[in-house]
């Protein structure tokens, strides 16, 4: 062990910072990277209200890995649960253009 | 019921949503710069599958399902490095937004309460590591939803190849030692355990149930370490529920407040989500509703080859020693055979070291094939005589998928 760290662990003994071994967890502190995929542009008017509704909670990878057979009642009931389960603040006239943005661009209504 | 209550926000930080990670941006274990988008893919074996890798803290490049929440899967490569799967590789799966960042561990606190106790309690984790006698278990983690990429015809939701499993030796408390010194009342009936990670707007929190038999049953664990270090951070730092054999929903992460209580518990995570049908096979015509479920309970029989992949090529007239794992959802497996023929001829595989009926166990078999095309197959049966099925089962959830998998070889 280092002079530097025989002092520090004195220093931190005398402060009651540690902890005998089989007790102490530590502590961790974690950061997280940015988002690795963003919303598909589109001129459809529930691409913004997506982006303000949708990827303010989760990621983008939710709506773009769904299988490209996804039927529009998918994401009908998606967004109706982000709503009604997790109080997601969406107007209710958002909700059906987010809906469209949705399966006109990752699910089975989108472009072949 | 069950208003989630949490410790003080000061002993937490939490990220969730743009403000969440702008107000985040602070903290300075590892420099923003650390995550410059990789450009490392790969492919999952169905439609839309291409994924990206990248290390979040404390983890190697992960294949990345979702970056926020964290949902981080194994790389399938890794089950054949060893029986026991490294921490900087285990899998992680949120459900919400609000997971917490930072947490100092000895100071985290589980509250015991509920209305069927007779003494509510707080526990701190140094408290749990040195007045309570540990045991160790080693035992399978497995995603309810592993392999859901790969039903036919394809359902929603987290499109996962085979990564989301591992098997780590995990140490912590029985949880009935706990429960014991919060005094359980007779009228008892489920036990709810809830985490540090939380909604973003109130709704949905994360909280599973057992039933008080099982949670009192002596295996169901307060884990503190993992593979002889503390848990991962993303693996539910400082202190994580395990239940042996059960689907990795119910191990909830930086467990804060466990209930014990006199009625079944009916929050969104146990009705309507994760159930699977209520029948045998946990399964129905594809394409179809089950008529009524029950919450996702044991895993069933699995079993892969590790050692080679489909599309491998092998030397012809040379022996290759064939590698794999097999797992069940607690009674052991017993028996492992092996086709190299597409499942029209079978032989006995030799099963590795037992390292507990819920771990991943060992099985080899030579193979010296004549030029030409093979279809691998391996199907493990447990000690109960259950095993896997030849045809993939469907259910609309895309859970418990266990088919016999088939590796497709050339011998060159």
């Amino acid at each position: 062990m280092s002079v530097q760290r025989t002092a520090l662990l004195a220093m931190a003994l005398a402060l009651g910072m540690v902890c005998a071994a089989p007790a102490c967890a530590g502590s961790k502190n974690i950061e997280l990277p940015p988002d690795g995929v963003q919303l598909k542009p589109s001129a459809l008017p529930g691409y913004a209200k997506a982006q303000a509704a949708c990827v303010a909670c989760h990621s983008a990878e939710y709506m773009l890995y769904q299988p490209p057979t996804a039927p529009r009642p998918y994401w009908d009931a998606m967004v109706k649960r982000m709503k009604g389960v997790f109080k997601a603040p969406i107007d209710d006239a958002d909700m059906p253009l987010i809906v469209d943005y949705l399966a006109r661009t990752y699910g089975s209504e989108q472009p072949k | 019921m069950h208003r989630p209550e949490h410790p003080p926000l000061s002993r937490r930080r939490f990220v969730g949503g743009a403000a969440g990670l702008l107000a985040g941006a602070g903290l300075a274990s590892i420099g923003r710069g650390a995550f410059a988008q990789s450009s490392a893919t790969m492919e999952q074996p169905f439609v839309n599958g291409r994924r990206n890798l990248v290390a979040f803290p404390e983890k190697r490049p992960l294949i990345v399902l979702t970056t926020r929440p964290p949902q981080l899967e194994t790389p399938f490569e890794v089950f054949n490095e060893g029986l026991i799967t490294p921490n900087d590789a285990f899998f992680v799966r949120y459900h919400n937004a609000g997971i917490p960042t930072s947490i100092d561990g000895d100071r985290h606190v589980i509250k015991i309460g509920g209305n069927a106790v007779g003494k509510p309690f707080e526990l701190t984790i140094a408290d749990l590591r040195t007045q309570f006698k540990p045991v160790e278990i080693v035992a399978v983690n497995q995603c309810s939803g592993n392999s859901r990429g790969l039903f036919n015809p394809r359902v929603t939701g987290g499109q996962l190849g085979n990564g989301a499993m591992g098997n780590a030796r995990w140490l912590g408390v029985p949880l009935k030692d706990v429960l014991a010194q919060a005094e359980p009342k007779n009228s008892a009936r489920q036990v709810t355990f809830n985490g540090l990670d939380i909604a973003l707007f109130g709704g949905g929190d994360f909280v599973k149930a057992l039933n008080v038999g099982h949670a009192m049953d002596g295996e169901v664990m307060l884990a503190y370490q993992m593979n002889g270090a503390d848990i991962p951070m993303l693996n539910g730092f400082p202190v994580k529920l395990i239940v042996p054999g059960y689907y990795g929903t119910y191990w909830v992460k930086h467990l804060s407040e466990i209930e014990v209580i006199d009625q079944e518990f009916e929050g969104f995570w146990m009705k309507p989500a994760y159930r699977v049908p209520d029948n045998d096979c946990a399964c129905v015509e594809p394409g179809t509703t089950p008529a009524a479920t029950r919450p996702i309970g044991r895993f069933n029989v699995r079993s892969f080859i590790t050692s080679v992949a489909d599309g491998a090529r092998l030397a012809a007239g040379r022996e290759t020693v064939v590698r794999g794992i097999a797992f069940d959802g607690g009674q052991g497996i017993r028996e492992v055979a092996y086709s190299t023929d597409g499942g029209q001829s079978w032989r006995g595989a030799r099963l590795g070291a037992d390292m507990g009926r819920y771990s991943f166990r060992e099985f080899t078999f030579g193979f010296t094939p004549d030029k030409g095309g093979y279809d691998l197959r391996v199907r493990a049966w447990n000690r109960s005589g259950q095993s896997q099925p030849m045809e993939a089962l469907w259910q609309p959830a895309g859970y418990m998928r266990n088919v016999v998998e088939s590796v497709k070889v050339t011998a060159v």
